[in-house]
């Protein structure tokens, strides 16, 4: 049965017909707004809005003939053929008609990136400014008219959010190594890893040292609560948090 | 004492595809453990363990299709059979002398296009080397001089699908994937005659329309378009006669709104049998998935002792941050734990199987979600040692915020994402009697999801690339670090290991670059 099933999908989508040239084809914008006015005219009632189909007619943009399809080689024989279809349209209302479908697959196929960025400010401000205050503990560092005055005004809500959630670092982290009975080096990190941490002083002169466990090395990372405290938010004290920074213009 | 005697038959579970000499597929024998019985490096001598060749892939001066950069990153396991390894990337596949590094072909494919993001590697049968391409095509070359024997078309390009997993041969099938997600299309496996590349089986990753497993769909439209490719090579139990591998995320990806229910077989790891593509068993690690975590993370094979009883088992570290043991003869679950700690699920039903939490869903003004659309581990390969009975993954505990853009009832494509977010890497040493972490080796400095694989050997080895550009040797036991090489980038694809002329070498990937380390012992 699941080969039948699979012969039967092939057969209907064409699936291993002869194949189309190498390059997608590419979107001509102008011919695309015609395309729009003709799909608006003809199919939108049957295949919807959005070309996504209804009830009454089958998705555009999943469809393989359209996928397929290279300026209306294979929508144009299409039309002609099924029934109930506008069969006496131009050559060049087909083509217009393929780059309005074209760009709905486009559009489709990159939709993880947004066209405008959402609207993250659903929080309460008091409720911001009360967990920022109170239970977040955000106050024993920050300050709304020192560190963070106007930045409601600096950056837009959504960078507001990734920023809160995640701070990016402003200053290189500071560590200090300590060789077997040597003195402590401080300074800006500059690589660590199992075997090496190397650093730049105040002079900066650049220093390196191979690690072992008689080796003490210490980093003062002071974003280390804020990587805690993302498993303690909840969404909701996200989005309040965010709505009250927001207000700090 | 009886659990040492467990782990050893473990071991003989799969001698029939012991390779001392070989590296014969993407994950060295069929069981997915990523084991290596040799031991002439060991932790005594791996101080002395040197760099014996360096091979830079060169890719030429043509163009890639579909655009861009060509992509040289080496992502694929090279195979290593009768003296010649074979590497690959999209296009591109070398024989390299397995002892010198030294090229002996190259072969290009003329692309037609498709996402060339990367190649898992090749499979080899006798005479024939056997390769996927971006532009949904299987090809086979001749060992000797790399010329194509024939190609055949796996997947429509046309369709937004597109071909990087290393095929798979079991018995006489060549196993193939496939891959794609930019739009709505079904998700299948394959298997072709070795001989002519003529399709045996097709195997959707979808139920049958009217069976009680589509009710997890709301329409047949839905589950006709709802994903699931098979992204990484399978593994395969000879005794039982079962094919295992993992499906990935349903479509649309992120916004789920228009499939409600489970969604199977998207997220499932799957049982068939590779000589009619029947399928055996399921089991679904992440029900109606709304995070790109898809479930192909290696279907690990090998026996051992549950609650005094010897089974056959199958473990996979999934994506989404959860640990898996199964019955591989049945697909009943024994274990299901956390290997990082997550915040997107409800608890566990009695399938065991992590019910998802709504509230953890993307969000139009986004929802805090760990692990990230990265995950908690990614395609990279984990490794079962059967000495100590640790199922080692290169892991991530990571976060990042997704969001819903679609939010029609009828989305499409993916219809959302997420973004940023804050990652610390780490290798979890996973006891599979019990799921708890016996040790965790963080890596210092850079945080991020490591693409290392890893490979744990007799020698009491673990190898693996470290967030640092390193190549370095844990201790198996503790994760104490034990050597390391610093290369010219980090690792990018999975460690093997192989014995020639009574050296044993190491071969590593990374960008694109392989390093080839070997122990000369007198």
């Amino acid at each position: 049965m699941r080969r039948l099933i699979a012969l039967a999908l092939g057969s209907f989508c064409n699936l291993w017909g002869q194949a189309g040239p190498y390059e997608r084809q590419e979107v001509d914008n102008a011919a695309a707004a015609q395309g729009r006015q003709i799909y608006t005219q003809f199919c939108i009632n049957c295949h919807g809005g959005l070309a996504k189909g209804t009830e009454q007619g089958p998705d555009l943009i999943r469809s393989p003939l359209v996928l397929r399809d290279r300026l209306g080689d294979q929508v144009g024989p299409a039309l002609k053929k099924l029934a109930n279809h506008k069969s006496d349209l131009t050559q060049a209302q087909v083509r217009d008609l393929t780059h309005f479908l074209k760009d709905q697959v486009e559009a489709t196929a990159k939709n993880r990136n947004p066209v405008t960025p959402p609207n993250v400010l659903t929080g309460n401000l008091e409720a911001g400014r009360a967990y920022f205050n109170g239970t977040g503990k955000c106050n024993m560092c920050h300050s709304p008219t020192g560190d963070l005055a106007g930045v409601g005004s600096k950056y837009n809500p959504l960078d507001l959010q990734q920023r809160f959630l995640f701070p990016r670092r402003s200053k290189p982290l500071q560590v200090t190594v300590t060789p077997s009975g040597g003195q402590a080096v401080a300074g800006s990190l500059e690589h660590i890893d199992d075997f090496s941490v190397a650093l730049r002083d105040a002079s900066g002169q650049y220093r390196a040292f191979s690690r072992n466990k008689n080796v003490k090395v210490d980093i003062n990372d002071p974003l280390t609560t804020h990587v805690q405290m993302l498993d303690s938010y909840t969404d909701q004290d996200m989005h309040n948090v965010v709505r009250y920074l927001e207000s700090l213009k | 004492m009886r659990v040492l005697v467990f782990m050893l038959l473990a071991v003989n579970a799969f001698a029939q595809t012991s390779f001392p000499e070989a590296w014969p597929s993407y994950n060295g024998d069929t069981s997915g453990r990523r084991y290596s019985p040799l031991t002439k490096i060991n932790q005594s001598n791996i101080n002395s363990l040197s760099l014996a060749w360096v091979y830079r892939v060169n890719p030429g001066r043509a163009p890639q299709a579909g655009g861009g950069n060509v992509n040289t990153t080496i992502k694929g396991t090279p195979v290593v059979m009768n003296g010649v390894l074979y590497t690959t990337i999209p296009d591109h596949v070398w024989a390299i002398d397995a002892r010198t590094g030294s090229v002996i072909w190259h072969h290009v494919w003329t692309s037609k296009g498709g996402w060339h993001i990367g190649n898992r590697g090749v499979a080899v049968l006798r005479e024939t080397v056997y390769v996927e391409t971006p532009d949904c095509n299987l090809v086979a070359l001749n060992t000797k001089d790399g010329k194509e024997k024939w190609h055949t078309q796996i997947c429509d390009l046309e369709q937004f699908y597109y071909a990087s997993v290393a095929p798979i041969i079991v018995k006489n099938h060549v196993i193939t994937g496939v891959s794609g997600d930019d739009l709505d299309i079904p998700g299948y496996i394959e298997s072709h005659d070795p001989d002519t590349g003529a399709l045996q089986w097709r195997w959707y990753a979808h139920p049958e329309p009217g069976t009680p497993e589509a009710k997890t769909w709301p329409s047949v439209e839905a589950m006709l378009h709802g994903g699931g490719m098979t992204w990484v090579p399978s593994t395969y139990d000879p005794d039982l006669n079962l094919l295992y591998f993992g499906t990935g995320n349903p479509q649309p990806v992120i916004a789920g709104q228009g499939r409600e229910g489970s969604n199977l077989y998207a997220e499932c790891i799957i049982a068939l049998n590779p000589d009619t593509g029947k399928l055996a068993w399921y089991f679904q690690p992440s029900p109606h998935d709304t995070h790109d975590w898809d479930a192909v993370q290696t279907p690990v094979l090998f026996d051992g002792e549950i609650n005094g009883q010897r089974r056959k088992l199958l473990a996979q570290a999934s994506r989404n941050g959860w640990f898996f043991v199964l019955d591989r003869a049945t697909g009943q679950h024994i274990l299901t734990s956390e290997f990082v700690k997550t915040n997107w699920t409800l608890g566990i039903d009695a399938k065991g199987q992590p019910i998802p939490n709504p509230a953890k869903q993307p969000k139009v003004d986004g929802a805090l979600v760990t692990p990230n659309q990265g995950g908690a581990i990614n395609w990279p390969s984990p490794s079962f040692n059967p000495e100590t009975g640790l199922f080692y993954a290169n892991a991530a505990r990571a976060w990042s915020v997704y969001y819903l853009y679609d939010t029609d009832d009828k989305p499409e494509g993916w219809g959302g994402n997420d973004r940023n977010g804050f990652s610390e890497a780490m290798v979890q040493a996973i006891d599979y009697k019990t799921g708890k972490i016996r040790w965790t080796h963080k890596w210092p400095g850079n945080g991020g999801g490591v693409r290392s694989g890893l490979l744990s050997t007799a020698g009491k080895l673990l190898f693996g690339g470290d967030p640092n550009s390193n190549f370095v040797a844990l201790d198996p036991a503790t994760g104490d670090p034990l050597w390391h090489a610093a290369l010219h980038t980090v690792v990018s694809n999975g460690p093997i290991t192989y014995e020639l002329d009574g050296v044993q070498y190491v071969v590593v990937g990374a960008g694109d670059t392989l390093y080839g380390f070997a122990m000369r012992v007198k």
